[in-house]
């Protein structure tokens, strides 16, 4: 006897199983089509949702040690909107090692080289951009008076090149040449470069600031113990300034990309759900036309339990099929994720490859459980009727 | 469809309606080393809100070697007590015994054990798995014991002696009606029964592989005391068993075989006293003694 004959007869089971499910050909590759998609779905989206979530996170790394500090607006001191020269002198001395960079934001309509209204742009005044920032195109003068440094949106959606003239309305009220433009920064940004002018802070017509950025000299305090003693300086009495830093509101970014992942798992989720009902539906099917044949199986002394166990395990080896098919798919579309978002096609996380292991799991599982009911009411029809 | 005959019944219980030694005994009591005895089985069903009395308090007893025909018009009863005999079922009163066993006190599980053990099946339509080759579907009652050496070597046995030992691994659409039957009469025997029970075994073949079918049964029953009941429409096959058994409305009459086939050696009877029977003991099957 063959070794193996001797090895699949110790699977008898899995031997006549893979045997009945080869009989329906067709029907039974629509069923692992089920679970494929199923697969793919949760596999591909929680991958590549993996990968989209680095790209965009990655923007933090360079402005990792940096924070934003705002004023606390309370109704019956309306002067303490802004932060004003004292403000910023106490600031200081409570960031100590840190730099301390004032930033004014003009609310105030911003009009391109053609004269068209920008709505989604913010104009900012800022001492020095080239502190943060360099450029794609043109130049940060050394000297930042009299024009403006756009971001990289900015200048792409409204068709703004160097030495176009931009003009940046309300307390300003002042037309720029664009000096430069900024190479893209992502959201990392605390104060949004992408989408904003920066002129000098010397063309706006009053003192108070909008918002500091504290950028620390990790070589004395990271940015969490600077902004720990900024806050404890500024709000012994009541609170008066916000303090966020860099980190926090990746951290905050970080979950909304997980609600969002959920959410589309859970949609994909729903295909699996979908192909549980499909495999159902085709076990159903292969039960009824079998009906006789099982009858046999009755009448020769199979009992229940083998009856299910046989018509379980086809379900099963259609989930397995599936999954064979849907995993590596799922590794292939997150390998095309991660090259075209990180750049680097084996750039997989754990987390990413968790998702497809949970799809592969879940893949399996589903069959199993499609294939639960129509294997118990096949096993519980009597052999009477089905040899009718 | 009344109770009464089956009441009366009770009295003189299971007289072998089957049984050819209980018929020829005084004694009317089925002797020790039947296989299976029914005393005033009653068997309904129902349908919709109506209740069919399939079988009306019938008695019987196969012993060793029997070979049973049991004839009747469609509707008669004859499915419903082929799944009596076969375990496949149980009454709904009376008593349907197994080796001295009440079949009532077995759970499924048991039934379905016992059924292995004792019973081998023979379907009309062969019922083979289209996947599975001849061998394989010899070898399938036997397929989860986990004792694949055994099995392929009694089923290969078998095959060869059913005459298909040249056709092992042929599938059944590859086999001729003749060979599928054999085959499933082979895989009805993997497992020794001591009782095979066939329905229509020659239903759809033709005269010659008929022939060897019975030839076969004959065989069986000589070398290894295997009883037959088989259900048929044709008096062929229905005259080469030991007896008739005729089955209509729900109630037994017997009427003697006739030995075409198979002389073993044994005595043929054909003590026709049955067609008294019915008048006597109505309800109770047909008496033979």
């Amino acid at each position: 006897m063959s070794l193996l004959r001797r090895l699949t007869a110790q699977v008898p089971t899995v031997v006549l199983a893979r045997r009945n499910v080869a009989r329906a050909k067709t029907r039974s590759v629509l069923a692992v089509l089920a679970i494929v998609i199923g697969v793919v779905a949760i596999g591909g989206i929680g991958v590549g949702g993996e990968a989209f979530k680095q790209d965009q996170l990655s923007a933090y790394e360079s402005f990792g040690g940096t924070a934003t500090v705002s004023p606390v607006f309370y109704q019956d001191q309306p002067e303490l909107r802004t932060f004003d020269e004292q403000d910023i002198q106490e600031i200081s001395q409570a960031a100590d090692s840190a730099t301390v960079i004032p930033v004014r934001r003009v609310r105030g309509l911003i009009r391109g080289p053609d004269g068209d209204t920008i709505v989604f742009a913010t104009a900012q005044g800022i001492d020095d951009p080239s502190r943060f920032y360099e450029t794609e195109a043109g130049e940060i003068p050394s000297n930042f008076e009299r024009v403006a440094v756009v971001g990289s949106a900015f200048a792409e959606s409204n068709d703004v090149s160097v030495g176009d003239q931009v003009r940046v309305g309300g307390e300003v009220d002042e037309s720029f040449r664009v000096a430069g433009i900024i190479r893209q920064q992502g959201r990392g940004d605390p104060l949004g470069a992408d989408r904003s002018v920066f002129v000098p802070n010397t063309v706006f017509d009053r003192d108070g600031y909008d918002e500091i950025v504290l950028q620390a000299d990790v070589q004395v305090a990271g940015i969490e113990a600077v902004s720990e003693s900024v806050r404890s300086q500024m709000n012994q009495r009541r609170d008066r300034v916000r303090v966020t830093t860099s980190a926090s509101r990746q951290e905050q970014q970080e979950q909304q990309f997980e609600i969002i992942n959920q959410f589309l798992l859970g949609i994909s989720a729903i295909s699996l759900l979908v192909a549980a009902v499909t495999i159902a539906n085709t076990m159903l099917m292969s039960a009824i036309e079998r009906e006789g044949e099982i009858g046999v199986l009755r009448a020769v002394g199979y009992s229940k339990f083998a009856v299910v166990r046989l018509l379980v395990a086809e379900s099963t080896l259609l989930g397995v099929v599936g999954v064979g098919i849907g995993a590596p798919l799922a590794l292939l579309i997150g390998a095309v994720a991660n090259q075209l978002l990180i750049g680097n096609p084996l750039a997989f996380t754990v987390t990413g490859l968790s998702y497809i292991a949970l799809g592969v799991v879940f893949g399996v599982l589903t069959a199993l459980v499609g294939g639960l009911y129509p294997a118990w009411r096949a096993a519980n029809k009597r052999p009477v009727e089905a040899l009718g | 469809m009344t109770d009464g005959g089956t009441e009366s019944g009770v009295e003189a219980p299971a007289t072998g309606g089957f049984d050819q030694k209980a018929a020829n005994t005084v004694d009317p009591e089925i002797p020790d080393d039947s296989i299976l005895r029914g005393r005033n089985v009653i068997k309904e069903y129902e349908t919709g809100d109506q209740i069919v009395r399939a079988l009306k308090g019938i008695g019987f007893g196969i012993a060793p070697g029997d070979f049973v025909a049991v004839v009747g018009p469609s509707g008669s009863g004859k499915s419903t007590l082929l799944n009596l005999l076969g375990l496949l079922d149980i009454p709904t009163r009376g008593e349907v015994s197994l080796e001295g066993e009440d079949v009532a006190e077995f759970d499924d599980a048991e039934r379905t054990r016992r059924r292995k053990e004792v019973i081998g099946f023979v379907f009309q339509s062969y019922y083979l798995i289209p996947t599975l080759t001849a061998l394989e579907n010899v070898e399938m009652p036997r397929m989860l014991d986990r004792t694949p050496e055994k099995t392929r070597e009694r089923a290969t046995e078998l095959l060869e002696r059913v005459g298909l030992g040249d056709r092992l691994d042929h599938y059944p659409d590859e086999l001729s009606g003749g060979q599928k039957q054999r085959v499933a009469i082979a895989r009805s025997l993997i497992n020794d029964p001591k009782l095979l029970l066939a329905d229509e075994p020659t239903g759809n073949l033709d005269r010659d592989t008929g022939d060897q079918i019975l030839d076969l049964f004959d065989e069986l029953r000589e070398e290894e005391g295997v009883a037959v009941v088989t259900v048929t429409h044709d008096d062929y096959v229905a005259e080469a068993a030991d007896r008739i058994v005729n089955l209509i409305d729900g109630e037994l009459r017997e009427s003697g075989g006739h030995a075409h086939h198979g002389d073993s050696g044994r005595e043929h009877r054909n003590d026709a006293t049955a067609e008294e029977a019915p008048a006597q003991t109505d309800g109770d099957g047909g008496e033979t003694g």
